[in-house]
C-alpha cells in the first residue's frame, strides 16, 4: 500500500534526496514491522487478508464445487464434439465418437483435480509458483 | 405464466432495444444489456476516480474501498501467477470488477428495467475467449512453439503420451466454455429460481384458503437473494481466479 504513494511522490520530484531516504527507512521499518505483526496474528503474510480462516476455507469449498461440475461437463462436451465432428467428416460413426467421448470424460476429470488441487495449494504454499525459476527455453 | 403479476420467470433475461442499429449488416443496438454495461463502467470508473482522487497516506473510507478492491485482486493475481503476473493485472482487475458490478446490479430489483448482463452467455464467452485469446497469444509470443509443451505433461513415459496430449488438450479446449458457461449458468439458473420461488407468493395469495402458505416462498425468497448476492460476488472472484490460473500457463510455460 505504501509504495505508490512513495514512487510516485519520488518520480514527482517534489521530496528532497534525504527526506527521501528517511521515507525509504521509514516504510522499510513500517514493512517490517507489520510482517512481524502479522507472524504473530497467523494471518498469512502472502494474502495480508485480515478475515477469519473459517469463512475464507468455506467460501473456497463452495466456489470449488460450484465449479467442478461445470469443468466436468466441458470436458465431456468438448470431447463428444470433436468426435462427433471427425466422424461427420470421415463418416466413421460412431467410432471417434466413441473414443472421444472416452477422452473428454478423462479431459473433464483431469481438470476437475487440477483446478482443485491448484485452488487447494495455491494460497496456502504461495511460493511454489514464483519459486520455480522462470526458464524460457524458446528453442 | 404461474407468477403473481403474469410474468414468465424468464421474462426478466429478454433483449430489449431501446436504439436500433445497425453496422456491417450486423445487429448492433443499444439493448437493456448495453445500458447496463455502460451503467456499470461509468459506476467503476466513477467511484475509483473519484475515491483516489485525494491519494491521502492515512485513506478515507471510500479509498480504503477501492484499496481494498485493489489489495483482494492483487493478491489473488501474486498467489496464482506470481510476482511476474503483475503485468496482467489491469486485465484481472477489470474482469473482476465488470463481471462483479454487473452482478450486483442485477440484483438490484427495478420492474421492467432490470437485467443481468453476466446472465447471457454471449457475454461470458466473449469474456472467457478474451482470457483464453490473451493467453494463447502471450504464451506464444513469450514461450514461442515451446508454448505447445503444456500439453506434454512432463514426468510420464513416453508410450503413454499418445493418449495424454489429446486428454490435455481437451482439456484446454474445454477452459473457455466451462469459464463462460460456469457464470452465464449461476447467474441464469439463481435468478430464475429467485423468480419462480416469489411467483409462488402471488399464486398461494390468490388461491384462498391456501395464502396461509403464502409467507414460506416468501421467507425461501428472502432467503435466496441472500444467497444470491454471495453467487454473484463468488462467482466474479472464481472468474478472476480461473482467468489467473490460466494465466499462469501463458506466464509460466509447461507445468
Amino acid at each position: 500500500m505504501p509504495s505508490p504513494d512513495k514512487d510516485d511522490a519520488i518520480t514527482r520530484g517534489q521530496i528532497s534526496p534525504q527526506d527521501r531516504a528517511e521515507l525509504r527507512g521509514r516504510t522499510d521499518e513500517l514493512d517490517r514491522r507489520l510482517q512481524q505483526a502479522r507472524g504473530e496474528d497467523h494471518t498469512t503474510p502472502e494474502t495480508g487478508r485480515q478475515e477469519p480462516k473459517a469463512t475464507q476455507t468455506t467460501n473456497k469449498g463452495l466456489g470449488g464445487s460450484l465449479r467442478s461440475s461445470t469443468e466436468m461437463i466441458a470436458g465431456v462436451l468438448v470431447g463428444s464434439g470433436i468426435g462427433w465432428a471427425i466422424d461427420k467428416v470421415f463418416g466413421t460413426w460412431p467410432a471417434f465418437f466413441i473414443v472421444f467421448f472416452l477422452l473428454g470424460s478423462a479431459a473433464g476429470m483431469l481438470n476437475v483435480v487440477r483446478e482443485g488441487l491448484k485452488m487447494k495449494t495455491g494460497p496456502s504454499d504461495p511460493k511454489k509458483g514464483p519459486s520455480v525459476p522462470d526458464d524460457e527455453d524458446d528453442n | 405464466m404461474a407468477s403473481g403479476g403474469g410474468h414468465s420467470p424468464i421474462e426478466q433475461f429478454v433483449i430489449k432495444e431501446y436504439v436500433p442499429l445497425e453496422a456491417f449488416g450486423f445487429n448492433a443496438s443499444f439493448t437493456n444489456s448495453s445500458l447496463y454495461m455502460v451503467i456499470a463502467v461509468s459506476l467503476i470508473t466513477g467511484f475509483l476516480i473519484l475515491s483516489t482522487k485525494g491519494r491521502a497516506l492515512v485513506p478515507t473510507r471510500m479509498q480504503s474501498i477501492s484499496e481494498i478492491f485493489y489489495e483482494f485482486v492483487a493478491s489473488t493475481v501474486k498467489d496464482n501467477v506470481g510476482p511476474q503476473g503483475m503485468q496482467f493485472f489491469p486485465l484481472v482487475f477489470t474482469l473482476f470488477i465488470f463481471v462483479f458490478v454487473l452482478n450486483l446490479l442485477g440484483m438490484i430489483p427495478i420492474p421492467g428495467i432490470t437485467f443481468t448482463v453476466t446472465s447471457h452467455i454471449a457475454v461470458t464467452a466473449a469474456l472467457a475467449l478474451l482470457v483464453i485469446g490473451i493467453v494463447i497469444f502471450y504464451g506464444l509470443y513469450k514461450h514461442g512453439l515451446g508454448f505447445f509443451k503444456i500439453f506434454v505433461p512432463s514426468d510420464v513415459p513416453p508410450w503413454l503420451l499418445p493418449l495424454l496430449v489429446p486428454i490435455e488438450i481437451i482439456s484446454f479446449i474445454s477452459r473457455p466454455i466451462s469459464l463462460s458457461v460456469r457464470l452465464f449458468a449461476n447467474m441464469l439458473a439463481g435468478h430464475i429460481a429467485l423468480k419462480i420461488f416469489a411467483g409462488f407468493i402471488g399464486v398461494l395469495l390468490g388461491a384462498g384458503a391456501w395464502a396461509i402458505l403464502a409467507p414460506l416462498p416468501l421467507a425461501l425468497t428472502v432467503a435466496l437473494t441472500a444467497l444470491e448476492v454471495l453467487v454473484a460476488v463468488l462467482q466474479a472472484y472464481v472468474f478472476a481466479v480461473l482467468t489467473c490460473i490460466y494465466l499462469n500457463d501463458a506466464v509460466h510455460g509447461a507445468h
